[in-house]
């Protein structure tokens, strides 16, 4: 069984950068980039089908600042290897757009019999890729996956839904979007995998590896656009205490909500 | 102008993001038509009459068995089919599991992108702009999308439901389809509906807790502070995917909505899909994280651990 899991490098939503300064590539360092978190879960989906299917798993990663870092990590965790794609000409704001790209990946690396994503990019809330690029592939999917069960020739999937959850049956071909629920909690790199990852040889392909009609997937192709991006205001004063004995910041807490009127209890 | 909407069901009813969408496009596409799609399978009358009500002039409706349960590719077809036959320039849906499934691949089969989690939409002259917020809502994306079809998909919670709607009986149009196997490779097996045996929707005070609470055991201070506070628990998925809590307790997208006056969050991190389901009058949170996107939204907040925040909080508050 060959899989694909496509994984994204975000800036870590932890770090202190406040709305539009988080996207600002240039203020942030090395070690705030991170792994979607949400990719993480699919690389975990991947991984557990390679300990019981002896799957081969590659890691994929499109775009991003320092993408070896991510598809080393990717290749810690247990994945056999990656790619790096990166081209400048790419614009990869465009859900469309990136979809079209994983889509030529799927294609050329050939034969690929399942393919993971997170179910969306964290900070940017952008959903869209997994549901586009299996259109594009024309292949069965279920996304917002919570848990995945093999059964004789199909794969039991149980994703969310609003008021439960549901479960449906997918071929053993097709593409899972996956959450970060209990089943996928990512695993930890193992010093083995550790190792490993900074032997392995990572192919880095650009679009001359590609050959996407640049037309198709620069800026000018996007059909989705930005006209502006700026802070929200927030009018609110938040009265938030750190750093203090715990004792005291409830004391405190407790004063202020009386100081403002708020009753705790009914 | 034409604008088509992806209506919904839940419980038994037309969901209500699916209304509040209705609102929200009559107020700022005043002159346009709108309309709404239905698919199922034994459509009920009193939901088409519920579009209506909310502002859909006509609604166009694939009544068949293979519609009685959501799937991506019979869902695909079928929306393709009104959009043909339609021609609108603006498709919406509820950012709800299946609206966020069914619009982007609608989308790209026409060559397009797709507006994600909206919360605002508004027209200047022939300027038509989505509003995404992003960064746990610190920051506001406004795009355009080119082209003479747009596809959308709001954030839940975003839009009011007209509580006064005067529309009237919307036309009904009926349309045809047929599936081929290749349709309906995906199989639905059933539905696990989170049973619902405590409503928290009246809840004065919630104390809420999430993955930071660390397991089942753990939930009994949260049950000790939220009984002496005369309020109930709530708690996100994760603890109800781990079994800590009963589902019922679930708050947001996928559980419940609540309108409490104090929600005290402990452990929560602060999901879009968590907060979507809130509307506090106050909101306190205790997270060890002080960049948890939580504290965005809350009103009050400790940065510390829960485990000595809150047995601290029940002693001085029983005393
Ligand atoms: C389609 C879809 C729908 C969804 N619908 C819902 C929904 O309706 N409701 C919902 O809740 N989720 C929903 N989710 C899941 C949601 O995306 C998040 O995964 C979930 O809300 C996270 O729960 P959490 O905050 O408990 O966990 P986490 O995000 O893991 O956060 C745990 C927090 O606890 C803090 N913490 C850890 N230890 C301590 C301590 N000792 N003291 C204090 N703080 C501590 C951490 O700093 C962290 O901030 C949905 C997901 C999808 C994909």
């Amino acid at each position: 069984m060959k899989i694909i899991v496509f994984i994204r490098q975000i800036v870590n939503p932890q770090v202190k950068l406040q709305g539009v300064d988080y996207f600002d590539t240039s203020r942030i360092s090395e070690d705030d980039l991170i792994i979607n978190p949400f990719d993480k879960n699919a690389l975990e989906g991947a991984l557990k089908l390679k300990d019981s299917e002896s799957a081969e798993v590659t890691a994929i990663c499109v775009g991003g600042i320092k993408p070896s870092k991510a598809v080393r990590e990717a290749i810690a965790m247990g994945c056999n290897d990656a790619v790096e794609v990166v081209d400048d000409n790419y614009y990869l704001e465009d859900p469309m757009i990136l979809a079209k790209i994983y889509s030529k990946i799927v294609e050329k690396i050939g034969d690929v019999d399942l393919i993971f994503t997170g179910c969306e990019e964290q900070s940017s809330s952008s959903y869209a890729v997994p549901a586009m690029l299996a259109e594009l592939l024309d292949i069965p999917s279920v996304l917002y996956a919570e848990e995945i069960e093999k059964t004789v020739d199909r794969f039991r999937i149980s994703h969310v839904l609003e008021g439960g959850r549901k479960i449906v049956e997918m071929p053993m071909r097709g593409l899972i979007s996956c959450t970060d629920s209990q089943y996928f909690v990512p695993r930890y790199t193992s010093m083995r995998g550790i190792l490993t990852s900074k032997r392995a040889q990572i192919p880095q392909w650009s679009n001359e590896d590609l050959k996407l009609d640049e037309a198709t997937v620069c800026e000018n192709a996007a059909s989705l656009t930005v006209s502006s991006f700026s802070n929200i205001v927030i009018e609110k004063d938040s009265y938030i205490l750190k750093e203090e004995e715990p004792d005291e910041m409830v004391d405190k807490l407790l004063a202020k909500l009386k100081e403002d009127n708020i009753k705790l209890g009914v | 102008m034409k604008i088509l909407v992806f209506a919904q069901i839940r419980d038994d009813k037309i969901e209500e993001n699916t209304l509040g969408i209705l609102n929200k496009v009559n107020e700022v596409f005043k002159d346009s038509e709108i309309s709404a799609s239905l698919f199922g399978s034994n459509i009920k009358e009193e939901w088409i009459k519920q579009l209506g009500v909310h502002g859909a002039k006509k609604v166009y409706t694939i009544d068949v068995p293979e519609l009685e349960y959501y799937l991506s590719r019979p869902n695909v077809k079928a929306l393709s089919k009104v959009i043909d036959e339609i021609q609108p320039t603006i498709i919406i849906a509820a950012g709800t599991v299946y609206g966020e499934d069914l619009l982007p691949r609608v989308a790209i089969r026409r060559g397009v992108s797709c507006a994600q989690r909206i919360t605002d939409i508004t027209k200047e002259g022939e300027e038509i702009l989505f509003y995404t917020p992003v960064r746990d809502d610190q920051a506001m994306k406004v795009q355009k999308i080119t082209g003479d079809i747009k596809f959308v998909t709001t954030r839940t919670g975003a839009f009011f439901v007209n509580e006064n709607p005067t529309g009237e009986e919307p036309e009904v149009i009926s349309v045809d389809i047929t599936f081929e196997e290749k349709d309906l490779l995906v199989k639905h097996v059933e539905i696990k509906k989170a049973e619902v045996t405590v409503n928290l929707k009246d809840a004065k005070v919630i104390v809420a807790g999430g993955r930071g609470v660390g397991g089942k055991d753990q939930f009994a201070i949260l049950k000790e502070l939220a009984s002496i506070l005369g309020g109930q628990i709530g708690a996100t998925r994760a603890c109800t995917d781990m079994n800590w809590v009963e589902e019922t307790y679930e708050i947001g997208q996928t559980g419940q909505s609540v309108s409490p006056d104090v929600y005290i969050a402990a452990g929560i991190s602060g999901a879009p899909q968590h907060i979507s389901g809130i509307k506090a009058k106050t909101l306190i949170a205790i997270n060890t994280d002080e960049g948890a996107a939580i504290f965005n939204y809350a009103d009050y907040g400790i940065i510390g651990d829960l485990h000595i925040i809150l047995p601290l909080l029940k002693q001085k508050i029983s005393d």
